[in-house]
């Protein structure tokens, strides 16, 4: 119903298992007592940061201090504006988890709705497929017409860009029960209805939870680039308006903060992924 | 019998010990096994799990090195046997490569030793006929059954026309009907080619049926408990499964596990 | 094949119709919007399909034109990044120091907004075409690392064995069974990334370039209400560079790597 169609693998593939294995490993490395794994990276994250600031890389691709600044006055940059930049990023993280909950919810929902009735619901899950594929900085003025310059336009647009991930993880999930435990069901004679509430659902969570962590970071993307365009507020606005006003350091620092707050999201969805599942399982078991 | 037919052994391992040194204990996997095996020989190695037969037949594939004791293979070490290679092996699944169609599979090894690609392709056509595989050539494994697939498998062994082809339960994952077809294939298979075997097994009437002789081994730690000589006549034909001899056979290899 | 030619009608019936259906309800709320509601500024809002489609039709030339330079660039790009990101992928396969060193960053840069970058490296290297190249091959670069990593590791031990077996030399493990086994993973990265680049090209085009896409998007945007059909074409192309580049890479996976699981019928010989 759904597998053969490319528009409706677009995130699924590939990214689906990516974010577990990634997070195993990076677990693996980071728990043993300090090994290589851990030093090597510093190490080398450390060099790069002294050979930037002793400007090697300027001389190399022959580059102004005001094109690319020094990592001393980012830092200052961001000590000088912290409070500003702070707010700014609770801002933007608002935008973001704002739109992530409205557009993981009704990606679920079209998931569902795929799932219960495969051969009519499958093509919405094309669409909103579809509308993932539409470029985030085209979406961007359109949300604007819609929503006006607020907080509800790039919520908006994170809710179309984080759609489409959740429904096609979620149905897959939902789709992707054991043939035996559905048998099982069936010998209960549950309806519809009560083959989602005790089986597919429950299925759906792992599923469901590495749609949410692909979403964190589009919603960041989406929140961010969004506030590029029309906005009065937001890591996105003061970073484009500080590289428009050559103030390279405070941009760099906008990009700073914003990853910073992007691994944060990242981590507290892996959290509560960790508290979900265990509860999922020991229900199961 | 087979005592007879050997000048120089095949496969000569003299006091083979394999320790296996992990950070909670050391583990002996095998223990002082010392054996020969005959040119042209069918063997089996036979035994219940952790008896470290895997091991053994690992160690003549030079895909593990022993701690202790000499491997040697067609008169030279087994490292310099791989090199040479001297073996072909069947593992319990068939590995074969998704990407590559059946007949690919099969010239594989041939690719490696630099042949000719039409001689290639004309030893797959003949392989596959061997195995009675032939209009199967241009599929992809997963078109074919588990049965089908572990034949290309050995199909594929044989393509470098080895001296020794080295089989590590290559049956065990098949339905017992499967399995029996497809030891009489092996034997008929085997009546051609006539490279010496080592099949690795945990099934008694199946090392019974296939081998010339049986080396039963134990476990904790793994060891050379018996060899059985198998008397049953050539070609082998499934009627001798019900045979008493056959009975007898498998009570008395039966009986060599018990005190174990 | 009768059966295929039925499967293929039921699949793209209902999407026909879902699609129809959409167009049919964005014509009437439009209608709605301008005439009913009476809505300030609703043709820009939510413009009638078939003026669009009317727009798309008499100015697909420029469109075109334009679309080509975007998707050109991207691909450049793209290329450049895809190739790097196989490269490093490789290496980490076969150095543990290389992997130790990179992996960590390629991770975490998974994390990051990786297009909040877009307007920092434009204002470094101030020139429309090298920036868009290089976003664009940015944003290609760890997602096709990653994958393509996941995928040269995906060999499991008996594989690697038979080689071991066949005394192969490393070259021939990689190039008879570690590259074509990575092939999946290689693809599912740059399908990821694909649509990404022409994201990543049309931003870089909307911080002020000359040709592209995203120029003529933003000027139609600039001369307001007159010249939203324009707007909205623009918006539609981009949509369609996206889907294109997605759909191009899915075409070479199928062409490249037909073997692949998902690929096979459903229902046949197991």
């Amino acid at each position: 119903m759904m597998e053969g169609s490319p528009a409706t693998s677009l995130i699924t593939t590939g990214n689906e298992s990516l974010p577990a294995e990634l997070e195993t490993r990076t677990a693996q490395r980071f728990r043993k007592v300090p090994g290589p794994g851990l030093w090597l990276p510093l190490l080398a994250g450390m060099l790069f940061l002294a050979m930037w600031e002793l400007q090697l890389f300027h001389r190399l691709f022959d580059l102004k201090k005001y094109q690319l600044p020094l990592p001393s006055a980012i830092y200052e940059a961001l000590r000088d504006n912290f409070s500003l930049l702070l707010s700014y990023t609770g801002y933007t993280l608002a935008e973001a988890v704002l739109g992530m909950l409205i557009g993981s919810a009704s990606g679920f929902v079209v998931a569902l709705a795929a799932t219960a009735w495969p051969r009519w619901g499958g093509g919405s899950l094309t669409l909103v497929a579809a509308l993932n594929a539409v470029p985030i900085v085209a979406l961007a003025p359109i949300m604007n017409l819609w929503f006006g310059d607020g907080i509800g336009s790039r919520a908006a647009i994170v809710t179309a860009t984080t759609m489409a991930a959740m429904a096609i993880n979620a149905c897959k999930g939902m789709s992707a029960v054991d043939p035996l435990a559905l048998d099982l069901m069936h010998s209960y004679a549950a309806g519809k209805k009560e083959v989602f509430r005790y089986l597919r659902i429950q299925n759906s969570l792992p599923y469901v939870f590495t749609a949410l962590k692909i979403n964190t970071t589009a919603s960041m993307i989406g929140a961010i680039v969004g506030e590029f365009f029309f906005s009065s507020r937001g890591l996105g606005y003061l970073l484009s308006n500080s590289i428009k006003v050559a103030k390279m350091p405070l941009g760099w620092s906008c990009i700073v903060l914003a990853a910073v707050a992007g691994v944060l999201f990242y981590l507290i969805v892996e959290r509560l992924e960790k508290v979900f599942i265990r509860w999922h399982s020991s229900r199961r078991a | 019998m087979s005592l007879l037919t050997a000048g120089m052994p095949e496969i000569q391992l003299d006091n083979v010990e394999m320790r296996y040194r992990t950070e909670a204990a050391d583990v002996l996997a095998l223990h002082q096994v010392t054996l020969n095996i005959a040119k042209g020989e069918f063997v089996s190695l036979l035994g219940p799990s952790g008896c470290g037969k895997t091991t053994l037949l690992r160690l003549m594939a030079d895909l593990l090195t022993p701690t202790g004791g000499n491997v040697t293979v067609a008169g030279k070490s087994a490292k310099e046997a791989r090199l040479a290679r001297k073996y072909g092996i069947v593992f319990q699944s068939p590995v074969l490569y998704d990407w590559r169609k059946v007949k690919h599979n099969i010239t594989l090894p041939l690719e490696m030793m630099g042949v000719k690609k039409s001689v290639r392709e004309e030893k797959a056509l003949e392989l596959l006929e061997l195995v009675g595989l032939q209009g199967f050539a241009d599929k992809y494994p997963w078109q074919l059954s588990g049965g089908m697939q572990q034949r290309v498998a050995i199909a594929r062994a044989l393509s470098m026309e080895p001296e020794i082809l080295l089989m590590d339960e290559p049956f065990s994952a098949l339905d017992e009907f499967t399995r029996e077809r497809l030891n009489e294939e092996l034997l008929s298979v085997w009546s051609k080619v006539r490279s010496t075997i080592v099949f690795v097994t945990h099934s008694i009437p199946e090392s019974i049926f296939l081998s010339d002789r049986v080396f039963v081994l134990s476990p904790h730690p793994g060891r050379l408990s018996a060899v059985v000589d198998i008397p049953l006549p050539r070609p082998r034909t499934s009627g001798m499964r019900n045979s008493q001899q056959f009975y007898d056979l498998v009570s008395r290899i039966r009986g060599s596990f018990e005190g174990v | 094949m009768r059966g295929q030619h039925i499967l293929l009608r039921s699949r793209a019936l209902p999407l026909v119709v879902w699609v129809m259906g959409l167009l049919a309800v964005w014509e009437g709320a439009s209608w709605l919007l301008l005439h009913a509601a009476k809505v300030p500024l609703a043709q820009s809002k939510l413009p009638y399909v078939h003026e669009v489609a009317a727009t798309l039709w008499k100015y697909s030339g420029t469109l075109l034109k334009e679309g080509g330079a975007t998707f050109g660039n991207a691909g450049v790009g793209f290329l450049l990044g895809a190739a790097a990101g196989a490269g490093l992928a490789v290496l980490m396969s076969l150095s543990r120091t290389v992997e130790r060193l990179a992996f960590p960053y390629a991770v975490a840069s998974q994390m990051i907004p990786i297009l909040g970058l877009a307007p920092i490296i434009y204002g470094i290297v101030r020139d429309e075409q090298v920036s868009r190249i290089i976003i664009s091959g940015y944003i290609t670069f760890f997602p096709v690392s990653l994958n393509m990593l996941r995928g040269l590791r995906s060999v499991d031990l008996p594989a690697v064995e038979l080689m071991h077996s066949y005394a192969a030399k490393p070259w021939a493990v990689y190039w008879k069974l570690r590259l074509p086994a990575s092939l999946p993973g290689l693809f599912s990265g740059l399908k990821i990334a694909a649509p990404l680049a022409v994201t990543g090209a049309i931003l870089v085009e909307l911080m002020g370039a000359q040709h592209g896409i995203g120029v003529i998007m933003l000027r139609n945007l600039y001369y307001g209400p007159s010249h939203t059909y324009m707007f909205w074409s623009t918006v539609v192309v981009g949509a369609s560079l996206g889907m294109a580049s997605y759909g191009l890479m899915s075409l070479i996976e199928r062409l490249v790597s037909p073997w692949q699981p998902e690929f096979r019928p459903k229902g046949g010989a197991k």
